[in-house]
């Protein structure tokens, strides 16, 4: 999706009809606005979501006032005025054109809120337009409304992508964006579509497959509620974990506990790492043991079997350079090398013979060479295994008395909030109780579940196997036999798929993550994406990784960081040669249309953001203030800027100085005093 | 990557013909339809199977 230009009739601030052009390429692919506070910035970007979704953000205040006030009051009661906003774009190859527009009559000065739909056209190559006939299914399908907050964002409340309990949403969301979805939904359909098929053979597939069929369909039957639960109570768990995070929250907040639960949170950390610590100890004395514990007991063993062989070679001296095999081949062709014939049970033969004996000798010291080779080096090895076992045991026990001792003093913190004599204070510590209690219980319950799904799943497999080779007579059995056989084989390809593309996505987006971050921060803080998609910022202490706290500053720039990599993955995911087939050469690039994208940073993240923003997607609006935008955001962007804007505010109140935007050597009205207060949406040309 | 360390390419070429034509096309057809989340593409896709066998 590439914006072509937006046009607001009447739109909030927008009075009549105004319209920009946002066409861009990809060395200039930013559009630069400017406007005061107030002036319709944010309207601005509503304007887009209003008019692709028939929606808001929610924090816009008087949704109902669409039309312009000014051109409101000035309507007369019984008259109409027009309202709505049209955006071209164009999206895998086609030109589209989306309008949401309507005619308000007015009954008094209130304006009643109205939800008009969206009508769409499509330019067809000869240059003639077509109606869409579902254009809102039309719209989702370009760009879906939960993914389109990763590219019609305030920046000011960007934060809310990664803050603390949005993860769930966040990744449901990215899930469509980079292909994800409709294999999750494929794997909905498919057991329904193997049900509608393998009905042919529960009636004509005959006593056995017929009964296996049944015992699958009676599988699948117990697994479908299973899910459902699992899915609950994860939702449980995700739900409880939130509550105990603000519980967890008030605590931290509270005057009184803070300086301990601060402590707390800190030895709590500690903690979890001591107990990795302690695992990844205990799992390498384990891999120590299965892969080199047998040394311990060769002791015995290698000095019986050396006394053995230093027992033979002494017993004969070994001389004769023979092979045993030369021997043999003598006496099978009856004659020696000297001529001598070797007839059986001769002398020369006994003589030649006795050879044999001696030659096999010379193999037994080869042997022994090679076993004593093989035996020293076990008595070092035998030392080392002692001595690493040694240090082992030593990490392990060194991490019992880590993980002990900081449980003694979490016990000790815990038992200090519990007696701190403030009820509430009292009662957000039984909160926490109860919840830690209640999470585990469901932990337990989401183990019981996963493990009975496991055994289904794989009791279906077997009976699927199964049915495979038993005797099917019916042509419509073995045919329904086959299409089943397609469709589990699909199936399992997809659930494969699913895991692949799912592990595949945060890995490259934690990767990116961490790039656009190095880009713009000076501070040695690495971000990090959990599997559950939950966003940490780590620092490096001689090293160990420390979670940091997050101040507003860096919860823009990580959620910067985050729309920037998921802006960048969206385009390289559609790109590559997946199962779907072959991709339109712009598919997966979105505009990404930010209002006041810096918030409140200081000068030299200023900069570095903006930098990052010009690269960061492939068409860029940006609009900001005259404090934000000037100076070093401005000398950063304008190499990158294709279209230049100014929102104009008009203004009634002439106590309030006039101003003027010096851009690119000339001055712009900023601020002008009008009659009645409303923006105008200029483009800076010169 | 699964835990096999394996990569989307080599699950789709160890598919016989006849079920990458089925993959793909349930992969469309779900694409096609993402937008409306009632919407059940069962029918769909079974009649994509009897194509495929018919």
């Amino acid at each position: 999706m590439r914006l072509q230009s937006i046009t607001m009739t009447n739109f909030r601030q927008f009075k009549e009809t105004q319209r920009f052009d946002l066409r861009s390429d990809t060395v200039k692919p930013v559009t630069l606005i400017f406007g005061a506070n107030g002036a319709g910035k944010t309207t601005l970007l509503n304007a887009f979501s209003w008019a692709l979704y028939g929606k808001m953000s929610d924090d816009v205040e008087h949704q109902q006032r669409l039309v312009t006030d000014s051109v409101w009051r000035a309507t007369a009661i019984g008259n109409a005025v027009e309202v709505g906003v049209e955006i071209v774009f164009d999206h895998e190859g086609h030109d589209y054109r989306v309008q949401r527009r309507a005619r308000m009559h007015k009954e008094s000065d209130q304006q009643s809120p109205i939800a008009p739909d969206p009508q769409m056209w499509i330019t067809k190559p000869d240059g003639s337009s077509e109606l869409v006939g579902a254009p809102q299914e039309m719209i989702h399908t370009i760009l879906p409304h939960g993914v389109s907050r990763f590219f019609f964002f305030n920046g000011e409340r960007i934060e809310n992508l990664v803050k603390k309990g949005a993860h769930s949403e966040v990744q449901q969301d990215i899930k469509v964006l980079l292909d994800l979805e409709q294999v999750a939904r494929a794997l909905v359909h498919l057991p329904k579509v193997d049900r509608k098929l393998t009905a042919d053979i529960r009636k004509h597939g005959g006593d056995k497959a017929s009964d296996i069929q049944k015992s699958i369909d009676d599988l699948n039957d117990r697994k479908t509620p299973l899910r459902e639960e699992s899915k609950a109570l994860e939702s449980n768990l995700a739900t409880l974990d939130e509550e105990r995070e603000s519980v967890m929250n008030l605590l931290r907040q509270h005057s009184e506990t803070a300086p301990i639960q601060k402590q707390r949170d800190d030895v709590t950390n500690e903690l979890d790492e001591a107990r990795r610590s302690l695992a990844t100890a205990l799992s390498e004395r384990a891999n120590l043991i299965a892969t080199r514990g047998f040394l311990a007991f060769t002791e015995d063993l290698t000095n019986s079997t050396k006394a053995m062989a230093d027992a033979m070679y002494q017993k004969g001296a070994l001389p004769a350079p023979l092979k045993r095999e030369f021997v043999d081949q003598l006496l099978d062709e009856g004659e020696c090398i000297c001529g001598t014939p070797l007839a059986a049970n001769t002398e020369p033969w006994k003589k030649v013979t006795n050879w044999r004996q001696r030659a096999g000798l010379q193999a037994v010291e080869t042997v022994w060479q090679r076993l004593s080779g093989q035996i020293d080096p076990m008595t070092s090895d035998r030392r080392s295994l002692r001595d690493e076992l040694g240090q082992s045991m030593k990490r392990i026990g060194d991490q019992r008395d880590r993980v002990s001792r900081l449980e003694e003093t979490k016990s000790e913190l815990d038992g200090k909030l519990r007696d701190i004599r403030l009820e509430n204070v009292q009662s957000l510590e039984s909160k926490r109780i109860d919840l830690d209690n209640r999470r585990s219980d469901k932990e337990r319950q989401i183990g019981a579940v996963n493990h009975d799904l496991e055994q289904i799943t794989k009791d279906i497999e077997q009976k699927t196997k199964d049915r495979k080779n038993a005797e099917v007579t019916d042509e419509l059995a073995i045919k329904a036999r086959a299409r089943s056989e397609l469709v589990q084989n699909v199936r399992r390809a997809l659930e494969e798929i699913l895991e692949i593309r799912k592990d595949d996505m945060r890995r490259r987006l934690d990767e990116e993550l961490k790039s656009v971050f190095r880009s713009i921060t000076h501070k040695n803080y690495v971000p990090s994406l959990s599997e559950g998609f939950e966003l940490t910022l780590h620092t490096n202490v001689d090293g160990v990784q420390l979670p940091v706290p997050k101040s507003t500053g860096e919860n823009q720039i990580l959620s910067l960081s985050f729309v920037a990599a998921v802006s960048k993955l969206a385009r390289e995911i559609r790109k590559e040669r997946r199962a779907e087939g072959q991709a339109a050469a712009d598919a997966g690039t979105y505009p990404i249309v930010m209002d006041a994208a810096f918030g409140s940073l200081d000068h030299d993240y200023q900069e570095a953001v903006s930098r990052a923003l010009a690269q960061m997607a492939p068409q860029l609006v940006v609009l900001v203030s005259k404090s934000q935008g000037l100076g070093k955001v401005a000398d950063e962007l304008n190499p990158y800027v294709s279209h230049l804007g100014v929102i104009e505010s008009h203004t009634n109140l002439t106590s309030k100085p006039e101003d003027d935007i010096e851009l690119r050597g000339y001055s712009h009205p900023y601020i002008r005093h009008a009659a009645s207060e409303f923006s105008s949406l200029k483009e800076i040309t010169s | 990557m699964s835990s096999a360390g394996r990569i989307e390419r080599q699950v789709l070429e160890e598919l016989s013909e006849e079920e990458q034509t089925l993959l793909k096309r349930v992969l469309q057809i779900e694409r096609a339809k993402l937008n409306v989340s009632a919407y059940d593409a069962t029918d769909d896709l079974l009649a994509v199977v009897k194509e495929i066998i018919p």
